[in-house]
């Protein structure tokens, strides 16, 4: 049997005492979290733990004695050992170490064996076994393996990957798993330093002195009031969207369509998580505060940077006095689009009547639109102007806004598309039922097959007469549903590219990849071994080192959810619907889950 | 391994299966293939019956011959198309009381569809046909003639060899499609929508209705019916020959070929016929399932 025990760094050199810590349930270890000092009594010793076991709630116990002999203090060691009488545990460590040695040695007695026995047992075996040294305990030659850790790094540090909702249950969770969570939670042990007036003194990480920053204090005294006026803030604001006249039907649909208003939520939802007075109670929802408030604090900044660049030197004067020219421009390459398409574009022959006729509807809309432009065009510098000033709310609201804009200018172009589409859509499938009716066949609906069928006279007639018509138009049809599919798709990835750097600043997270980077002890992934000396007279000692989360990990791990768009179809699905006319939204968005 | 090679044994062989015996596996004796039975039940057929059906064959081709003399006219514009509207007026009226004359006899129809009805299916035909005709014309402007051409002669080709030949009363859907599209790709090339409405009337009567008057002939009158195939015929050729010789020569030499040569080919192939029959065949249902219909 191998029994690993877990010492702090800290303690190799401490004077002699008790070892307190927590036996790890289901394995065969212990962690060593502090050591109490010679001289104290065992009553208070016994009170402290108690005290410390009700304020952390992890299971501390006095796991043995620890022995670094200075001079002139011989015959300690026997003292230490009648201690197991006192404190009555399943096993008790006698850890001794040699001023000048590297190694430790170390005896383990099992309480069953009385107490006398084992001491006469264990001075024979030290008689026999003196040349050959050892750190062997009784007949069961335990060998015990002192693994060295560094105490305040495994105290801030969590390691991945995190479950929930498994608190209780301890006795099947990983050792290390356990040992992290154990040195988490004893915070309240490390608050005694020396220079405490208590009964007892102790050596741990922090037994030199607590250290605070000035910074953090006050920011945690500030945060409290902030937060409630946050609160305040945010209760304010969703009563006003809930007055009754905002959710109306088209304003909740237009609401739902535009991103600046989704942004809004979102970031309101962000603000809620946020403004909640208490401390986060886990570590995940630590980082996603975290996360959440650098993330905006980094937006604001952008932002501002944004409104600093645009409101100097008159940018927004030229910035509208470049709109409407634009406007123009683009409508005027869609007429001499329109234009070469009702002649015969790249030689291709089209049914001139039927190309008229669509070319001039087309080119009717946008003589309506140009127009619409030209009576907006007085406003636009006023709306820039105001407009720009949102983003002093974050650079994902002058994305959202710029991506509206983009939307709404291109609006002409969606309702060609649309037309286009639904002509081509219909075209195609009246095509495919009268190439059937052609050949004899029908579509069974109930089966969802193709099945033979004997037609009327009439219904014969009137189905080619129809199938000729539409056959001999489709090559004008689907010309025209060609080039509008392609300027909205044009549209559609522009305003795609927008989305996708919006929900990179959403959900990026920031902090966490900050910490990787500054603290990478605080994110482990697992822990490495060292071997740090293999003397034969003594156990055996590794060093255990925090092995960092990988920077991938970490952005899968922690990454915020959001409304992240991304696209709906696989390409095959993609080409189908272009090829069949149905209408593409290819951008889906997916509602945020309640973790 | 035959006959000969099995030693004599006082158990004769017998044919089954689930029996192990001492001949191997492979072992016939001298009743095989007694059960073989060769060309059994093939129809003989007479030289001159044959002709008669295929001149049915030939009717159809004749007909195909007569709607295009009739474009031809109206292309030269030999032809106006009031007076084909009128002909085919005239035509259709005569048409259905013939079909009228000859179903009052046999009067065992399924289905009697009233005057009415009929009436609204003229009507249908008639305004969709005038509607769509401007349209119809300046389908195929953009597409070249010789594409056009090629169209329809593949069209009619498949028109005549999906024809029910058999049963031509209801119409085939795919035969009469495919003549009404060559008709739809014809009519565009004439010069005026009036032309087209005329030509795809004329195209209804010919290959919609034609065919249900010569299923009752058929029925019917026999012996008129096969004078009405022969007329045709010469019709054919006739109108044919009036405006290109060498096409009234290619539809002579057709009709003969058709009529004359493959019913021959046909009688006198049949001496290779080698069919076998045996207990092997798949089964056949001969059950009369008509029985259930009622």
């Amino acid at each position: 049997m191998v029994l690993k025990v877990f010492f702090p760094q800290c303690c190799n050199r401490a004077d002699s005492g008790l070892l307190v810590g927590r036996w790890i349930t289901g394995h065969d270890s212990a962690v060593v979290l502090a050591v109490i000092h010679y001289p104290f009594i065992p009553g208070q010793v016994k009170q402290y733990i108690q005290q410390m076991q009700a304020q952390s709630g992890v299971e501390l116990t006095v796991l043995g004695s620890w022995s670094l002999p200075k001079e002139g203090q011989e015959g300690i060691e026997s003292f230490l050992r009648d201690l197991s009488t006192i404190f009555p545990q399943e096993r008790w460590l006698q850890i001794r170490r040699q001023m000048g040695k590297m190694g430790f040695t170390c005896e383990v007695l099992n309480r069953h064996q009385s107490g006398g026995a084992a001491q006469e047992k264990a001075k024979k075996k030290k008689n026999e076994e003196e040349e050959e040294g050892g750190g062997d305990g009784e007949e069961e030659e335990e060998k015990v393996i002192f693994v060295h850790y560094e105490q305040r790094k495994v105290m801030l540090s969590q390691i991945h990957p995190i479950d929930s909702g498994e608190t209780d249950d301890k006795t099947a969770a990983p050792e290390l798993k356990q040992m992290f969570q154990t040195v988490a939670r004893s915070q309240p042990l490390f608050f005694m330093d020396k220079y405490d007036d208590g009964p007892l003194k102790s050596t741990h990480w922090q037994s030199d002195g607590r250290e605070a920053s000035i910074l953090v204090e006050l920011m945690k005294q500030a945060s409290v009031p902030l937060c409630l006026l946050l609160s305040w803030l945010l209760n304010m604001w969703t009563w006003i969207c809930d007055i009754r006249i905002f959710s109306l039907l088209p304003l909740r649909f237009l609401s739902s369509k535009l991103s600046t208003c989704v942004q809004l939520s979102h970031r309101t939802e962000h603000m809620r998580t946020l403004s909640s007075p208490k401390a986060a109670a886990s570590h995940t929802l630590f980082m996603r505060k975290a996360n959440i408030l650098v993330s905006v604090l980094v937006d604001v900044a952008l932002g501002v940077l944004l409104i600093w660049w645009l409101y100097r030197d008159d940018h927004i004067a030229m910035l509208a006095n470049m709109l409407v020219p634009a406007a123009d421009h683009v409508a005027r390459k869609l007429e001499e689009l329109l234009q070469w398409l009702m002649g015969a574009p790249a030689g291709l022959k089209m049914n001139r009547a039927l190309d008229q006729v669509l070319g001039r509807f087309f080119l009717y809309h946008i003589h309506l639109w140009i127009s619409y432009i030209h009576l907006m065009s007085p406003f636009i510098e006023g709306l820039l102007w105001y407009g720009g000033l949102s983003a002093c709310l974050g650079l994902s609201f002058a994305l959202s806004l710029l991506s509206d804009m983009v939307a709404l200018f291109t609006f002409h172009i969606y309702c060609f598309y649309v037309y286009g589409a639904r002509l081509y859509c219909l075209k195609i499938y009246g095509l495919s039922s009268l190439w059937r009716l052609f050949r004899g066949k029908k579509w069974n609906v109930l089966r969802q097959r193709v099945d033979s069928c004997s037609y009327d006279l009439d219904q014969l007639f009137i189905g080619t007469l129809l199938f000729t018509i539409l056959l001999f138009l489709l090559p004008t049809t689907a010309l025209y549903y060609l080039v509008f599919t392609l300027l909205r798709m044009v549209v559609v990835l522009f305003q795609g590219v927008l989305h996708l750097s919006l929900d990179f600043i959403n959900s990026f997270p920031l902090f966490a990849v900050g910490l990787r980077i500054t603290r990478p002890y605080r994110l482990a992934e697992g822990v490495k071994f060292r071997v740090l000396c293999e003397e034969p007279g003594s156990a055996l000692h590794l060093l255990m080192e925090i092995n960092p989360l990988k920077c991938s990990t970490v952005v899968q791990t922690y990454r915020t959810p959001t409304y992240s768009c991304y696209p709906r179809d696989s390409w095959a699905a993609l080409v189908k619907k272009l090829f069949v006319g149905e209408l593409i939204y290819p951008w889906r968005r997916k509602t945020t889950k309640a973790d | 391994m035959g006959p000969d090679g099995a030693p004599g044994q006082a158990v004769p062989w017998r044919k089954v299966l689930w029996e192990r015996q001492s001949f191997p596996d492979n072992y016939v004796d001298q009743r095989f293939l007694e059960e073989l039975r060769r060309n059994e039940g093939i129809r003989q057929y007479r030289y001159w019956a044959v002709v008669k059906e295929a001149g049915f064959v030939g009717q159809q081709l004749s007909c195909v011959a007569i709607f295009i003399t009739f474009w031809l006219y109206m292309e030269e514009g030999l032809l106006t198309p009031e007076t084909l509207l009128w002909t085919s007026l005239l035509c259709a009226l005569l048409g259905y009381g013939l079909h009228q004359a000859l179903t009052s006899q046999t009067d065992s129809c399924s289905e009697p569809r009233t005057r009415l009805a009929d009436l609204q299916s003229a009507a249908i035909f008639l305004s969709f046909t005038f509607g769509f005709s401007p349209v119809l014309k300046t389908l195929t402007e953009s597409v070249s003639t010789d594409t056009v051409y090629a169209m329809s002669a593949v069209m009619l080709l498949a028109h005549l060899l999906s024809f029910p030949y058999s049963q031509p009363s209801p119409p085939g859907s795919l035969s009469l499609n495919a003549a009404l599209f060559a008709s739809v790709c014809l009519a565009s090339r004439l010069p005026g929508a009036l032309h087209t409405f005329a030509m795809l009337s004329c195209a209804l009567l010919v290959f919609a209705l034609w065919p249900c008057l010569l299923q009752r002939m058929r029925e019917n009158a026999p012996c008129q019916f096969t004078g009405m195939c022969v007329g045709v015929c010469i019709g054919g050729v006739g109108g044919l020959g009036s405006q290109t010789l060498g096409g009234a020569v290619l539809l002579s030499l057709a009709l003969v070929s058709v009529t004359l040569l493959c019913p021959l080919l046909l009688v006198w192939l049949q001496r290779h016929k080698d069919n076998i029959h045996g207990p092997w065949d798949e089964a056949e249902i001969h059950e009369d399932l008509s029985r259930f219909l009622h």
